[in-house]
């Protein structure tokens, strides 16, 4: 019995200090603004992949900040592609209490000033825009994605040399214009490789004029610079004209939806080379089929409703979402040493952290890059019976491993 | 007393005068919405961190902008299409001037606002000439068309990404969120009034006269065209100025936000809130957000607004299909219903002492060889004749023989393939009919119909405003002192013209709920209010009892001893007989007799023209 008593006074005391005196605090709020109507895919594989990282960090209750637990939880909102509606989003996120939003891109020109005014850090894990993010201007704009200006001067290093003439297209989109900028700027020193420049309209059902055009300007490859529907539209006018051009694009030519399209004609996808940024690390492939793993033990594989010649469906690896889930665990190492919520202290210290990604490499900002994906890391991948892998006619990219993506 | 003491102590008497006007005009309704407006006004203080102030603010401009569009649809008549084009227009011009942060906020509202006003006036120059059904497809186009020169010129419009538009101060306050609801709340109010007052005043009336008869509101001296055109640029105005102010709000003019659904939206928040009511649009503003989020947040989720338009159409259909007053009459009419007993704003007037008829000098009119041709047929062939200055003269004739298209010759309203009209002995034949009203040569209609939603009391404004000089929209809304004398006293007036008919009792009713013969006698009175010399009546005992004969016949004869010049167009020998000094007969297009009533009944080609069966003794 006295044993007991000293049991039971001996514990009282531990709940009195250390790490037991730590109360709860609530809920730590993380909005996701990205087109969750307009192009699911991607919205969904962005906010699964922060909320994959909230999923690992709440079982544990150990989110400590200062001397309070916290919870944290993930917020969609909707912007439909609209830069209004993206703008009304974050407004609504600040409102709701974010501390933080992870962003598609979408009207962060005119987001990123209200989200600064309440020092609440935006982070891009899509778009690449060169001007969308610039830590002298705006410091709360944070991005991991490959950039626009990472994707261009890569693809004009790798395609240059193969003396193709080039028709760079690209759509009327946010993301065509902008990559649109720079494609101008990485093939500006070799203006002989371009044989047309073509601007394709996002809304238009038929794109066969613009193909034709580039076709009659000599054109000898395509590279289009738009969202995926628009490129899907490209390879349906060119190959049903007859026209056998290898067409190159940025990241968006992975985006299911392209290939979903173009169901009918599988062949027709074949050769399709995009640029990326690289799934696997240095180190190796281990970090990220461990992420996919995961992943797809919460969500289920990403099955994108089309089928190999063998009959095999296939599975769309979570690339994207290892951005958003990086991020999340960024804030996470923010709010722990900034040992606050507040998001002064939380924006200060983003620029402080690094964490280990989700494909193993290190993540992280400083004041002078707000960029989480380097240049360097822009590998390039071909699609071959609706799968894709590494091309082995560049440095970087022949070194990669071939990710599975057969169910 | 200096100068400046008599202005300040005018200034003074006339804000007096104004506070005593306003006493006079205030009802019951007025107190409840002065009382919905101080506990908006409220929210910010009360509820702000409940509430989100953007999306509140963001209606409240909308809410404008229906507003605006209620004036064109509700007083006009036009469906128009077009507001939410009229709005992208103003948020364009706005988010480019305000580029790079160069201009203020409100150079960039007015900007914008004179933009949207421009491009009214250009496209409703072309568009208000068509009929209703015309006027909403080429509206809908014009949407269409602005959405598509948006995303067709990413330059402009900033392409998918839009124009971002930096936050801005107005008069050196922030404009957040917070502040943009204030704003867009003191415009809401700003622009209900500046709508009512237009309603109201001779704008306002001269418009609904047009909408509810155009062919009476143009015998009147009404330039329609001129005014429905003004009517759509003002709309448009106030469209663009909301659409520069959200703008701001939004901190991005996005292309995407301004497609034609925006206009269709609109339209129906109109009808959806009634578009006779002055606050019936923003009604419909605000029972459109309120159901779309009801639907939003209980049904739909957050995909729920891509179901917006099919709601909207859905309202549409219900409200058309419930009559389409809307939920301000709907909420009125219900009113009634429950108290019965309660004080109607348009109470019946007492009737007058006595009429103060103010005495014309008549001119003579003279027809030199009219011919008017359609066709083969001569519908008036080399016709002369002039009527003595104050005096009743009858035009008969059997059916077709051109007593009616006489009548249009000497009013404007045809051109003659030949011959002369003159006033006085000068040559108004080139003269349309807005000029010819404007010398004092008005016609009545042949046709029986009214402005149907007008009181008798407007009726008679319809016609008096062509003779006021301080009677303009910007006057109007202004109240200036000279504005308000002018106003009284032609309310004055008006009543002495009603009184004189003995209509003064049905000042304050709609002609809609008159009595045919009534109705017939205030286009009458609107024909009296434009102070006429020479009066063109068309038949105007068609369709009247024949008890009314004789009120009819007291009228003409007292319009004669005001010294009114009269030309009766009429069917009814009695009337003609019995008012009528001269007689003028028509048969086939030309004059076949001339003369006293007794004598031109005894003329044989009257006899043969009237079928030789009836004779005029």
């Amino acid at each position: 019995m006295r044993r007991a008593a000293g049991l039971a006074l001996v514990l009282a005391l531990a709940g009195c200090g250390g790490s037991g005196t730590k109360s709860s605090g609530g809920t730590i709020l993380i909005a996701v603004n990205a087109p969750f109507s307009r192009e699911p895919a991607l919205g969904n594989t962005i906010a699964r992949g922060a909320e994959l990282a909230v999923s690992q960090v709440n079982p544990t209750g150990e989110l400590v900040v200062g001397r309070t637990r916290y919870g944290l939880k993930v917020k969609r909102y909707d912007n439909a592609l609209s830069p209004q509606r993206a703008v009304e989003n974050v407004r609504r996120a600040i409102a709701d209490g974010a501390v933080a939003i992870v962003d598609e891109g979408t009207g962060i020109d005119a987001s990123w000033q209200i989200a600064r005014d309440a020092n609440v850090p935006i982070c891009i894990t899509y778009q690449g825009g060169e001007g969308l993010v610039d830590p002298a201007k705006r410091p709360n704009v944070f991005r991991i994605a490959p950039t626009d200006h990472g994707v261009a001067f890569r693809l004009a290093e790798y395609l240059i040399p193969k003396g193709l003439k080039i028709a760079l297209l690209h759509d009327d989109s946010d993301y065509g214009e902008e990559g649109a900028v720079a494609l101008t700027q990485a093939f500006g020193r070799n203006p002989g490789s371009v044989a047309a420049r073509l601007t394709l309209p996002s809304t238009a059902d038929d794109l066969s004029p613009q193909v034709l055009r580039a076709r009659r300007a000599h054109a000898t490859a395509l590279l289009v610079w738009g969202r995926g529907p628009t490129i899907a539209k490209v390879l349906l006018a060119a190959r049903a004209a007859g026209w056998n051009v290898p067409v190159y694009t940025p990241p968006s030519g992975e985006d299911p939806i392209v290939r979903q399209q173009l169901a009918d004609h599988p062949s027709w996808v074949d050769g399709l080379t995009f640029a990326s940024g690289r799934m696997t690390a240095e180190l190796g492939p281990s970090a990220f089929l461990n992420f996919q793993s995961l992943y797809r033990s919460v969500y289920g594989a990403s099955r994108i409703d089309v089928e190999t010649a063998a009959g095999r469906p296939v599975l769309q690896p979570p690339d994207y979402a290892m951005y958003s889930y990086d991020f999340v665990h960024l804030l996470e190492a923010a709010l722990r040493a900034a040992g606050s919520t507040g998001r002064k202290q939380v924006l200060a210290q983003l620029n402080e952290v690094v964490v280990q990604g989700a494909n193993g490499d290190e993540r992280g900002f400083n004041l002078k890059s707000h960029e989480g994906v380097v240049d360097d890391d822009v590998y390039f991948a071909r699609f071959r019976d609706m799968t894709f892998r590494p091309v082995k006619d560049d440095p970087l990219s022949s070194t990669l491993p071939v990710i599975d993506q057969t169910g | 007393m200096s100068a400046a003491p008599r202005a300040l102590s005018r200034t003074r008497a006339e804000v007096a005068a104004g506070a005593r006007e306003l006493a006079r005009a205030w009802r019951p309704s007025a107190t409840i919405v002065a009382a919905c407006i101080a506990a908006a006004a409220l929210v910010p203080p009360a509820l702000g961190s409940l509430v989100r102030l953007d999306a509140l603010a963001a209606t409240l401009y909308l809410g404008v902008a229906a507003l605006g569009l209620g004036l064109t649809v509700g007083r006009a008549g036009i469906p128009s299409l077009a507001q939410g084009a009229f709005m992208a227009i103003g948020a364009f011009v706005a988010a480019a001037i305000r580029d790079g942060d160069h201009a203020s906020v409100l150079v960039a509202a007015i900007a914008g606002a004179a933009a949207a006003g421009a491009a009214g006036a250009v496209s409703g120059a072309g568009i208000v000439r068509l009929r209703p059904v015309f006027v909403a497809v080429g509206t809908w186009i014009l949407s269409w068309l602005v959405a598509f020169a948006l995303l067709s010129f990413p330059s402009l419009s900033g392409g998918v990404e839009g124009r971002p538009v930096p936050q801005g101060e107005l008069a050196g306050i922030a404009l957040t969120p917070r502040a943009h609801y204030e704003l867009a709340l003191a415009l809401v109010v700003l622009v209900a009034g500046a709508v009512a007052l237009l309603g109201r005043g001779a704008f306002g009336i001269r418009l609904a006269a047009a909408r509810d008869h155009t062919g009476a509101a143009l015998a009147l001296g009404i330039r329609v065209v001129r005014l429905r055109v003004a009517a759509f640029a003002v709309s448009a105005a106030v469209a663009g100025l909301a659409g520069a102010l959200a703008v701001q709000l939004a901190r991005v003019a996005d292309p995407t936000a301004y497609g034609a659904f925006l206009s269709f939206q609109l339209l129906v928040a109109v009808l959806l809130g009634g578009a006779a009511a002055t606050l019936g649009p923003l009604a419909g503003v605000l029972a459109l957000s309120g159901i779309s989020l009801a639907a939003r947040v209980v049904l739909l989720g957050a995909s729920g607004e891509r179901w917006n338009p099919m709601l909207a159409a859905l309202l549409l259909v219900v409200v058309l299909s419930a009559g389409g007053a809307g939920i301000v009459p709907w909420a009125r009419a219900l009113d009634r219903r429950l108290r019965p007993g309660a004080p109607r704003s348009r109470a019946p007037r007492t009737p007058r002492a006595t009429p103060r008829p103010k005495p014309i000098d008549g001119v003579k009119l003279e027809a030199d060889a009219l011919t008017k041709r359609y066709g083969a047929l001569a519908a008036l062939d080399d016709v002369s004749f002039a009527l003595a200055a104050g005096s009743v003269n009858a035009l008969v004739g059997p059916n077709g023989s051109g007593k009616t298209t006489a009548l249009r010759l000497l009013a404007g309203t045809q051109r003659p393939d030949a011959g002369t009209v003159l006033l006085d002995g000068r040559d108004v034949t080139s003269l349309p009919t807005s000029a010819r009203v404007e010398l004092g040569v008005v016609r009545t209609l042949q046709a029986a119909g009214s402005f149907r939603e007008l009181t008798a009391l407007e009726h008679v404004l319809a016609g008096s405003a062509l003779r006021r000089g301080y009677a303009g929209p910007l006057r109007t809304v202004a109240r200036t002192p000279l504005a308000r004398t002018e106003e009284k006293e032609a309310t004055e007036r008006a009543l002495d013209v009603l009184a004189f008919l003995g209509l003064e009792a049905a000042a304050n009713v709609r002609a809609g709920e008159l009595s045919g013969f009534e109705q017939r006698l205030l286009m009458l009175a609107a024909a009296l209010g434009t102070e006429p010399r020479v009066l063109l009546l068309d038949e105007p005992a068609a369709g009247a009892a024949a008890t009314d004969l004789p009120r009819l016949a007291r009228i003409v004869e007292s319009i004669h001893e005001r010294g009114i010049t009269i030309l009766l167009v009429e069917h009814d020998l009695r009337l003609v007989r019995s008012v009528a000094a001269r007689v003028l007969v028509l048969d086939a297009g030309r004059l076949i007799a001339d003369g006293s009533p007794s004598e031109v009944s005894r003329e044989p080609a009257v006899r043969a023209a009237y079928l030789g069966r009836r004779s005029l003794a």
